[in-house]
């Protein structure tokens, strides 16, 4: 049996109505409030409490074996130019002054809870972990760097100085280090700490505590808890985290759900179009067929018109010929009577009698 | 060959070209004059007057008060110039008493402003603007530094001293039938119980009664007595001109029949009496409070009245519901005691060490209510002989354990990994502390108890001799089990480091308290009492 290519199209336009209008399908999900998947893990940052030492930026060099690029740990005179994150440096660390002090904060991937990373990579590179991390797979990554475009905390960084196999490079969490039961390395490092892990609810827990408890210390607002529909790293700060430089124009909803609207016509589209096409043939196909009956019951109408007329000529002409008959009959029975050589001039008359009769 | 037309037109365009950019530039120039900065004044006064008759058509006019004086000053044109006299005294509004209509208070405006600048130009004096943009100015030149005036109890006590204790010259109260001021002795209170931040009725708001009385008074006691006394905008707003006002040393007190110390009661009699209060009664030194502050307003803050008068037991109308407990204890508030007390240890960096980590949320320890509510002893009345006796019973520097008692030294080295074990300076330390509480009132009832001064770095810990070390409570790791407590190392360096940061002990650096590891692990260093 062979498949014709319309019938393929119509079989997959059934199939994707079925998959976007059935009640349990993924796509109808992601309309709803995701607030995390239980019991994930985060971390807290406490920037009140953050002395700009560096330990996690080693740390972190350390449990993941990156090259060291910079100046060493100890030289805090690197804090005075602010940095941002690179392929050798997962995290660093920032310094501004304001008011009351020197403010050092810390900067890696947030982790995102529906990472934007993740929404706009066609490969499915990026994967938000039931762990809290969003981890990223180079064997599918086809280096369109969407998801360096799309990140709102700018931290996605790619090896320019890779020529043939560049990958993209972002803090895991410490992905690996999680599932052997051990702390992210730049928590573990952190002597003061002012970056603490556990299950992402109970730091918010935490989070809000502190703030009760020192009014005085913290602005009130966990960085993090909505902003970008959520992180699994959570911030407090003593003054206002734009003061620092993190941004607060980002609005709490998810990355993917500011696109999500369209992009869900797409499978309508997708399902309707060949029903559309179908009906439109189905109707194209229709109006063929009127027109052949039409056609045909004219031409019936007219062969019978024809016959009609013709057989009415048919009678006229054999009642002619009758009559013709009759009358030559009565000319040769005349001219059996009269002499035979006056009946072959005189012949032609009675047909010019006949003809005015007419 | 090209016409000569064809150049000239080329030419024009490049010169066209220049002119645009200088002019331009220029521009950008200007504009950067307003970037700057504008200059403070205390004297700066926006005239917005006519805000009460809907929106504005232009922008609001700025107007230096002391320039226009001084000017005027020197052509010997005194107040009258602008100001009406209202029963002998001049009013602080301009040509007018009151704000009949928008067209009205206009054009007292402008033919006041312009006519006076206009004559003045006419004949050759530097004066002001006379051409409508000039006043209204979008962008206003000058900014205010202007603060409101203090009246503290020393500037009080010097128009006590001046006026002869003549109360009447300044407090009154208002009659409502005769519609009439008068003076009730013993009724005195501050200025702003009646007079309020916009007027209220027929009583002027607190910006326009200030302004005549003041003055007014100090410009005719100046005529009378030839005295120099502040009459302009910065001699009484301006933070430098007012530091040249004299403060007297010691302030004498205030007279209005208040108490020296007292024994604060509930209102309610039958409480009020020996045994009949489960609470004991707290003795004030009013005497003493008097001098912490620069007004009686700071606790008296609606009306010079008894605090349980309106803040009553349970709470009345007159209070706002805010009954005499919370009224005594209410922590964000510097009218209440707690509120007034937390905030002197707040605000003092000697303190901060061991007060920033006090919880805002923290329930007060059954010591720290006896500090004010003290056991009173048998069979005494409940009368001021009482509470001054009982607030000179009380400790008048913090106690101490005797230095041999406090550990010297203690070395920190459970957790030395990268640096060497601490020598942690216990001793010298603890007497530090106390060094800085100094001779502190405050510090000194509240740190009575021998061992409280240690609960500084020994929170939570039970007021002893030897009260249990960090490692008693803290873990070597932070637990996720018990997420608000820190692990050791986190505990020692948020103590240490903030301490030495708020305290402004300078030494907050790694090196300041860990040597760095000598590349022979020294096995002594990991031996450590902590």
């Amino acid at each position: 049996m062979s498949i014709s290519r319309r019938k393929f199209l119509g079989w997959m336009g059934v199939a994707g109505a079925a998959a976007s209008l059935g009640p349990e399908s993924a796509r109808a999900a992601s309309t709803k409030e995701f607030t995390g998947h239980p019991d994930s893990y985060g971390v807290l940052h406490d920037i009140t409490r953050c002395v700009g030492c560096r330990s996690c930026e080693e740390g972190c060099n350390t449990v993941n074996e990156l090259p060291k690029t910079g100046a060493p740990y100890d030289d805090t005179s690197v804090l005075e130019k602010k940095r941002r994150v690179s392929n050798t440096e997962y995290t660093v660390v920032n310094k501004k002054v304001a008011e009351g002090g020197p403010v050092f904060w810390k900067n890696q991937c947030n982790h995102c809870l529906e990472p934007a990373c993740a929404s706009v990579c066609f490969v499915n590179a990026f994967e938000k972990k039931p762990n809290g991390a969003v981890v990223y797979d180079a064997s599918v990554c086809v280096g369109c760097r969407y998801c360096m475009m799309a990140c709102p905390f700018e931290i996605p960084t790619y090896e320019y100085d890779d020529a043939y196999t560049p990958e993209v490079v972002k803090c895991t969490l410490c992905a690996p280090r999680l599932e052997k039961g051990l702390l992210p390395g730049c928590v573990e490092s952190c002597p003061t700490e002012a970056l603490i892990f556990g299950k992402r609810d109970d730091l918010l827990k935490v989070a809000r505590a502190r703030i009760e408890k020192y009014p005085n210390r913290y602005v009130d607002h966990i960085y993090g808890e909505k902003e970008m529909g959520g992180t699994s790293w959570i911030y407090l700060s003593g003054v206002p985290f734009k003061e620092i430089g993190m941004r607060e124009d980002l609005g709490n909803t998810a990355a993917p759900k500011l696109t999500s609207g369209a992009l869900h016509v797409v499978p309508m589209v997708v399902s309707l179009w060949p029903l559309f096409l179908a009906g439109m043939y189905g109707m194209a196909k229709r109006r063929d067929k009127i027109a052949a009956e039409e056609k045909a019951d004219a031409v019936a109408m007219a062969v019978e018109q024809a016959e009609k007329e013709a057989a009415k000529r048919l009678s006229l002409a054999m009642d002619k010929a009758k009559k013709e008959k009759e009358h030559l009959l009565k000319r040769v029975e005349r001219a059996k009577a009269g002499g035979i050589s006056s009946g072959a001039t005189t012949s032609n008359a009675p047909t010019r009698e006949e003809g005015s009769d007419e | 060959m090209k016409k000569p037309g064809f150049l000239l037109y080329w030419v024009g365009t490049i010169v066209l070209c220049i002119v645009g950019f200088y002019v331009t530039d220029i521009m950008a120039k200007n504009q950067g004059v307003s970037d700057k900065l504008p200059e403070k004044r205390a004297d700066r006064i926006i005239i917005d007057n006519m805000l009460s008759f809907g929106p504005l058509e232009k922008a609001s006019v700025e107007f230096l008060h002391d320039a226009h004086t001084t000017a005027l000053a020197k052509k010997n044109i005194s107040c009258e110039a602008c100001h009406l006299r209202e029963k002998e005294q001049f009013y602080p509004k301009f040509k007018r008493l009151e704000d009949t209509n928008r067209e009205a208070v206009m054009n007292i405006y402008h033919d006041g402003c312009i006519a006076c600048h206009g004559e003045m130009r006419k004949s050759g004096e530097k004066t002001g603007p006379i051409e409508c943009d000039d006043c209204h100015l979008e962008q206003k030149k000058y900014s205010s530094s202007r603060l409101a005036m203090g009246f503290d109890n020393s500037l009080h006590a010097r128009h006590v001293q001046a006026h002869e204790k003549k109360c009447e010259t300044c407090h009154h109260e208002y009659d409502e039938k005769t519609k009439k001021l008068f003076y009730a002795k013993g009724k005195e209170g501050t200025c702003r119980y009646c007079h309020k931040e916009q007027q209220e009725e027929n009583r002027q708001s607190m910006r326009v009664s200030s302004h005549i009385a003041c003055i007014n008074c100090h410009l005719k006691e100046q005529e009378k007595q030839k005295l120099k006394l502040p009459v302009s905008c910065a001699q009484c707003h301006d933070a430098t001109e007012r530091k040249k006002i004299k403060k007297l040393d010691p302030i004498p007190r205030l007279e209005r029949n208040q108490p020296d110390m007292v024994m604060l009661k509930t209102g309610v009699e039958e409480l009020d009496q020996l045994g009949k209060n489960r609470m004991n009664l707290v003795p004030f030194n009013h005497k003493a409070h008097e001098g912490y502050n620069d007004t009686c307003r700071v606790c008296h803050h609606q009306e010079m009245k008894k605090c349980n008068e309106c803040h009553t037991l349970t709470g009345s109308e007159a209070g706002k519901g805010v009954n005499l407990e919370l009224a005594m204890h209410k922590r964000d508030t510097d009218h209440s005691c707690v509120g007034c007390h937390a905030q002197q240890y707040e605000a003092n960096f000697n303190c901060a060490g061991c007060h920033q980590f006090t919880p805002r949320t923290a329930k007060m320890s059954e010591r720290s209510c006896a500090v004010c509510h003290i056991p009173l002893p048998e069979n005494v009345k409940l009368d001021d002989t009482t509470a001054k006796l009982l607030l000179e019973a009380r400790p008048e520097k913090p106690a101490e354990y005797a230095q041999e008692d406090i550990p010297e030294k203690i070395v920190i080295g459970k957790l030395a990994k990268k640096y060497e074990a601490v020598d942690f300076p216990h001793r010298k330390i603890v007497n530090s502390i106390v060094k800085r509480i100094g001779d502190n009132k405050l510090a000194a009832h509240f740190h009575g108890d021998k061992g409280v001064v240690c609960s500084g770095c020994h929170h939570n810990a039970p007021l002893t001799k030897q009260p249990s070390g960090c490692s008693s409570c803290h873990g070597p790791a932070f637990n996720d089990k018990d997420m608000h407590k820190p692990g050791i190392v986190g505990a020692y360096h948020l103590q240490c480091m903030e301490c030495h940061t708020t305290m402004k002990i300078e030494k907050v650096g790694c090196q300041d308290c860990h040597k760095e590891k000598s590349p022979k692990p020294a096995p002594s260093a990991e031996k450590g009492n902590e």
